[in-house]
């Protein structure tokens, strides 16, 4: 105990000799040196305590700031799902304004009105051969009344109808064997008849042998056509065949303008009420 | 004593009373961390070491203040030397004993440090009367908290 007493008062002295050093000489160049000694080693807690403060104090602003940009975040995601929502309603009211704009630009014939059906069916053991629309008796469908499509804007044939039923109908494709409908050559204007080959292509037959072919002519439908109305695209020449010296017409082949697989609406001609009876068929064109 | 734990709890501590007192002071009160931390020393681990702690605390003090420089280092150097010499005495380990060395030996602290102005300075350092009634029950409050510190320091 003694010797702690004898310790602390050393201690004592020692620490009250250097406190009063620094009193008593504020400017002497020991004291300065030591006290700039001593900021030198204390000040950094002053300093690194500013910035740990400041960096607390920012913390609410930051924090405020996170949770706004995570509510605008939450905000902005509906906005989206709305918008592709809005996206999809408006390529649907496109399409829909695509699709009325062109019944609008065509003028059925007389007696004769247009009606838009869904694609609902297709088999696929038959692809080229027929397809099932949405449209039936109830709607006015009417045997062997005529299909068309679209393809950019522009009518295409599509085919038949073969069958009604109450609220659908079968349609006979172009591409069926059993197809066949008049039509011309646009650059030649001569007629023959084109007929499916149950596959992707089309043939037109009874072409006079003296015309001159070329790849790449359109090829539209007859106005002599019982089934459709004339000037309805039907397809473009692929492919010339040989010719026959035993056949005095020549042959193309035709790639449909109506593709199977890309149809999903369809227009149907069906007569108006003041239409007595129903369209009478060539021969040539009935199955 | 562990040298490293001691080095922790002087820098902590320094840093807790500037934060406090420029963060956290109300009305221009804060409590003198510092000193209770001399005192809690003093009495739990003994005057030598209450004595050099307070004399470094006291130093940090002088550095952040324009007034005399080594005037807190010996107001708080005496601090831990009179707790010292106390512990001989009394339990200063208890806590309503450790409030009233803290109490009167935060007074003796503002009157010291204002004769020695008076004396180094020409001028005697009047802390105000809102500080020294205040200053010395903020203190006690914290007693606890620098009793529990210098526990961690102790502990082995």
């Amino acid at each position: 105990m003694h010797r702690e007493i004898r310790v602390s008062n050393y201690v004592l002295a020692a620490l009250l000799a250097l406190a009063l050093a620094l009193l008593s000489l504020p400017l002497a160049a020991p004291v300065r040196a030591l006290k700039a000694g001593v900021v030198y080693l204390l000040n950094p807690v002053a300093y690194y305590g500013a910035k740990g403060a400041q960096r607390l104090a920012d913390a609410p602003p930051g924090l405020a700031r996170l949770l706004r940009a995570d509510l605008d975040n939450r905000q902005l995601q509906a906005q989206l799902r709305e918008a592709f929502w809005q996206k999809s309603e408006l390529e649907a009211l496109r399409t829909e304004n695509r699709r009325l704009t062109l019944a609008l630009g065509l003028t059925p014939p007389r007696g004769y009105l247009s009606l838009w059906a869904d694609v609902m069916e297709r088999d696929p053991l038959h692809w080229y051969n027929s397809i099932m629309i949405s449209a039936g008796a109830q709607q006015g469908v009417t045997l062997n009344a005529p299909v068309f499509g679209d393809q950019d804007g522009t009518l295409i044939a599509v085919g038949r109808v073969i069958e009604v039923r109450r609220d659908s109908a079968l349609v006979l494709l172009m591409t069926d064997e059993a197809s066949s409908v008049a039509a011309y050559l646009s650059t030649s204007a001569v007629e023959g008849l084109v007929q499916g080959q149950g596959g992707s292509r089309l043939r037109m037959n009874y072409l006079p042998s003296e015309v001159v072919l070329s790849t790449g002519d359109l090829v539209y439908t007859s106005p002599t056509s019982a089934t459709f109305p004339g000037e309805i695209l039907l397809g473009r020449v692929m492919a010339i065949n040989p010719r026959d010296p035993f056949l005095t017409f020549q042959s193309v082949e035709l790639r449909p303008a109506a593709d199977a697989a890309a149809l999903s609406r369809v227009m149907v001609l069906r007569p108006s009420a003041a239409l007595a009876s129903p369209l009478s068929l060539g021969a040539a064109e009935r199955r | 004593m562990n040298h490293l734990r001691g080095a922790v709890l002087f820098l902590a501590a320094a840093l807790l009373q500037w934060w406090w007192s420029t963060r956290l002071s109300f009305d221009g009160l804060s409590p003198q961390i510092l000193l209770v931390l001399t005192v809690a020393m003093a009495g739990r681990v003994g005057p030598n070491s209450g004595m050099c702690y307070g004399f470094l605390w006291g130093l940090f003090i002088d550095i952040l203040r324009p007034e005399l420089f080594g005037g807190n280092a010996l107001a708080l150097m005496l601090v831990g030397y009179g707790t010292g010499t106390l512990r001989r005495k009394i339990d200063v380990i208890d806590a309503v004993s450790q409030c009233l060395i803290v109490f009167f030996m935060t007074w003796g602290n503002f009157l010291l440090y204002g004769l020695l102005g008076a004396v180094f300075a020409k001028n005697f350092i009047w802390v105000g009367w809102p500080a020294f009634l205040c200053d010395p029950l903020y203190n006690c409050l914290i007693v606890p908290f620098a009793g529990l510190a210098c526990a961690w320091l102790r502990v082995r």
